[in-house]
């Protein structure tokens, strides 16, 4: 039975995203021993550096995407199913942090396909969990999924691909802003289509993604290529000041939703 | 960039509430385990459960809210093994915290 990782990573006018690829890669090898494939395009390519992925995919940009002024090139995720060469794949975004074993046991616990619905923010303990309008769904999280080949999970990421074509008309009926395309809002439905509307527990990870947020920084503690241990410092506001708080953690997974605080890790 | 001494720079107090709440999210998670066609937790609850059987085997729900048979004395084992494991380690890092300002 053929494992793997999958990474998708397309360069922007902002963020090398091929360059946060391989550096997710090296620790995916290191942490979890899996071979990493990435899906990317031509023009990414051309950051590449010494690091040999198991395999390198390319494809043709979807660039309709915008956020925060720059392009976002996350479409085209659906064809994570079609594009992995594994039997069992573990799909992750570049920015997800590996420092430790934990994502191995997605393999085990879900049947053929799972992932987040529940998250935790370090620093910010019981933050109020995203939703996808008032009246609609709790969001599942892109960010971290494991699928095998089966027809179940080809289903599914047929859905996605049916959802990211009709992105408006699903944002209508679920009353979210259709502007910017998020993976994660088109897993939450396409997940709940599949089943027949509804969830099933066994395709839920048993313990929540852990993000580092809004107001949060992230120091590596020391320089060592495979380093796992980290201050978290935040800032916190209080009577019109900034109190700066800090936490220390250690071998601990993380998903690092500002890019620039992951670009940083990186050097 | 040194986290020392950016944390002396900038005044930074150790949040140990924030710290507890990541290692309950930390240790938690290494308390699951698969075994036997299910997921389970090795919790007080369930470690209890099972002492207070005697039978070979046991019928249980697991993590999913799937009813699985077990063969009762080797889930034991494994939980106790993996609770006191996650527990030293979850215990030694808070005390390693517990000492920061």
């Amino acid at each position: 039975m053929s494992r793997g990782a999958l990474l998708f990573a397309f360069n922007n006018e902002k963020y090398d995203y091929y360059a946060m690829a391989e550096y997710t890669a090296k620790r995916i090898n290191h942490f979890l021993d899996l071979p990493v494939t990435i899906v990317t395009d031509e023009k990414s390519l051309s950051s590449k550096t010494n690091y040999d992925f198991d395999k390198v995919i390319t494809v043709e940009a979807d660039t309709t995407n915008k956020r925060d002024q720059a392009t976002w090139i996350n479409k085209g995720r659906y064809q994570a199913y079609q594009l992995s060469p594994y039997q069992e794949t573990l799909l992750l975004d570049v920015d997800y942090v590996v420092n430790s074993d934990l994502l191995s046991k997605t393999f085990v616990v879900g049947d053929d396909f799972c992932c987040h619905d529940t998250t935790s923010f370090l620093m910010y303990p019981g933050a109020p969990q995203e939703i996808l309008s008032s009246y609609s769904f709790k969001t599942l999280w892109a960010t971290v999924v494991m699928f095998k080949k089966t027809d179940r999970a080809r289903q599914i990421f047929e859905c996605l691909e049916m959802i990211q074509k009709n992105y408006d008309h699903y944002a209508n009926i679920h009353s979210f802003i259709a502007g910017v395309y998020r993976n994660d809002y088109a897993l939450t439905l396409a997940l709940r289509i599949a089943n027949g509307h509804s969830l099933l527990p066994r395709d839920i990870i048993p313990w929540n993604l852990l993000h580092v947020g809004k107001n949060t920084q992230v120091y590596a503690n020391n320089n060592t290529v495979y380093n796992t241990e980290y201050t978290v410092m935040f800032d916190n506001w209080k009577k019109g000041k900034i109190r700066k708080e800090y936490i220390t953690i250690k071998d601990c997974d993380f998903h690092v939703m500002n890019k620039d605080i992951f670009v940083e890790l990186m050097q | 960039m040194d986290p020392d001494k950016l944390i002396k720079e900038a005044k930074a107090r150790f949040e140990h509430k924030s710290a507890k709440a990541y290692l309950q999210e930390k240790y938690s998670n290494k308390l699951q385990i698969a075994d036997q066609g299910g997921l389970w937790k090795a919790d007080p609850q369930t470690i209890t459960l099972l002492q207070s059987f005697n039978a070979k085997t046991v019928i249980l729900v697991d993590t999913f809210g799937n009813v699985v048979e077990v063969d009762r004395k080797e889930l034991l084992e494994k939980l106790k093994a993996l609770y006191q494991y996650v527990m030293k380690e979850w215990h030694d890092e808070l005390k390693e915290l517990e000492g920061k300002r």
